[in-house]
């Protein structure tokens, strides 16, 4: 697979480059970003084409709002994944989207995505995908749920049939093992 | 500092990577964080792990999706017009001028979701129905007409022959060579009766049935009409004497002349010469 190089700049040159408005910081942008924030929309909001129209507005705005982002706010995938996810959950809460579409179980969604596309398989991320399988199932689900479904934990919670307190624990631990992982 | 673990303990941190906080919580923890340096360490940890987990789940888009979309941020840089497809690869340039043509931004045909279908569905679905109510209606009255103009058609038919035989009758009575001859009844059938007509000129014997009283006559019998010529009786035929009859007048074989006129029960069919203990009348022209 000859997969065409894209370009890559640290979060603090890219962050750099957005403010002075360049225009290889946008494709640079998009190169960087793209993948890891389709794979969050197109897990809440599964129909393709709305997902890549989520995608196109996430982009519009993080260019748009890019002045509101600020770095001692934290990283900025966070403020983008964030941006994505609540325009997703807008969407898949909106009356139209609800009525054009028949609400679908929720285990079956995160795995079956993964079986219809090409996810994208990073050389250092090799492993990491054994090891988040074998996350506890019960903080997988509850990360799944948060993260890639647009639940929020008040609603996991209810849905899991857990009470908030063990809902908050379970999501830290989750995580926690992610670092673990991740280091 | 034990405020400070507690703090992160209770997940409050995750939950703001999560964005699922607060505005309120939101600033708490962004305070928090430019205040201790230990919560924005944690915080940065949460950070760089979602982050990887969400590129460890990534799913690339479309190819042609990065010239849609760097296309709709390219007019925000007003007369900055182009972007390159794929600015750092190395193919041949037929492979860019492909891409080029591949990131051409085309307007999303509008999504319809009309409901027209649903009523059109609805609406053929109901004309169908009344379709078929009326032909059934339509049907019914076909045929009630159709039985209505059987029976007109039999009672015209029934008008039709009644006048027939009423002419038949009325010539009878009209043409003068007719004589009436009225044949009484014997000692021993007092109450019988019978008319005829009977034109010696045109050789003509017509019975009066529908006047005439006679017994009916069972299956295996019946009434025999003899013409008396020299003291010899000619068989003139045979009829029925039934109640309910629609015959008025009944036309007997053929003869010239007759001295007299006479009925007899005989078998049925007739026989060749009369019984004449069972004559029934008689009468002398």
């Amino acid at each position: 697979m000859s997969k065409k190089r894209k370009i890559s700049l640290s979060e603090d040159e890219l962050v750099l480059a957005l403010r002075n408005h360049e225009k290889v910081a946008v494709e640079a942008l998009y190169d960087m970003y793209s993948s890891s924030l389709f794979g969050v929309i197109s897990r809440i909001v599964i129909d393709t084409a709305i997902a890549e129209d989520i995608l196109q507005e996430t982009f519009v705005k993080i260019w748009h709002s890019f002045s509101s982002y600020s770095t001692d706010k934290g990283r900025l995938f966070t403020w983008m994944v964030n941006i994505a996810r609540n325009l997703a959950i807008d969407k898949i809460r909106s009356k139209d989207f609800k009525n054009q579409n028949k609400n679908q179980e929720i285990e079956n969604n995160v795995t079956s995505i993964d079986e219809q596309r090409n996810t994208v398989y990073k050389p250092e991320l090799m492993g990491v995908k054994d090891l988040v399988q074998t996350l506890k199932s019960d903080q997988k689900s509850i990360i799944d749920l948060v993260y890639f479904k647009g639940y929020t934990h008040v609603e996991a919670a209810e849905e899991l049939g857990i009470p908030l307190g063990t809902i908050k624990t379970r999501l830290r631990m989750g995580i926690q093992e992610l670092r673990k992982h991740f280091n | 500092m034990e405020d400070l673990k507690a703090y992160i303990e209770t997940g409050i941190l995750e939950l703001y990577v999560l964005g699922d906080i607060t505005p309120d919580e939101k600033h708490q923890v962004e305070a928090m964080a430019l205040k201790h340096p230990e919560v924005k360490a944690e915080l940065d940890e949460i950070e760089l792990s979602m982050e990887r987990y969400a590129k460890e789940n990534a799913v690339e888009p479309s190819e042609n999706l990065r010239g849609r979309i760097l296309g709709s941020l390219l007019t925000n840089f007003g007369d900055d017009s182009n972007f390159t497809a794929a600015p750092l690869h190395t193919e041949a340039d037929t492979y860019e001028d492909e891409e080029q043509q591949d990131n051409k931004i085309v307007a999303m045909p509008a999504r319809k979701e009309g409901n027209f279908y649903k009523y059109a569905f609805a609406a053929s679905l109901a004309l169908l129905i009344a379709s078929a109510v009326a032909i059934f209606n339509l049907n019914n009255k076909l045929q009630d007409s159709n039985t209505q103009l059987l029976s007109l058609q039999q009672s015209k038919q029934q008008f039709a022959n009644q006048v027939n035989l009423m002419d038949k009758e009325l010539t009878v009575f009209r043409d003068t060579s007719y004589k009436l001859i009225r044949l009484k009844g014997t000692p021993k059938n007092e109450t019988s009766a019978l008319t005829l007509a009977f034109s010696p000129g045109k050789k003509k014997v017509v019975l009066d049935i529908a006047n005439m009283k006679m017994a009916e006559n069972d299956k295996a019998h019946q009434y025999q009409l003899w013409a008396l010529v020299g003291g010899k009786p000619v068989d003139l035929g045979v009829f029925d004497s039934v109640s309910d009859s629609t015959v008025s007048i009944k036309e007997m074989k053929s003869i010239a002349s007759a001295d007299a006129f006479a009925v007899t029960l005989e078998p049925r069919g007739g026989s060749v010469n009369p019984t004449l203990d069972q004559m029934v009348v008689l009468g002398k022209y």
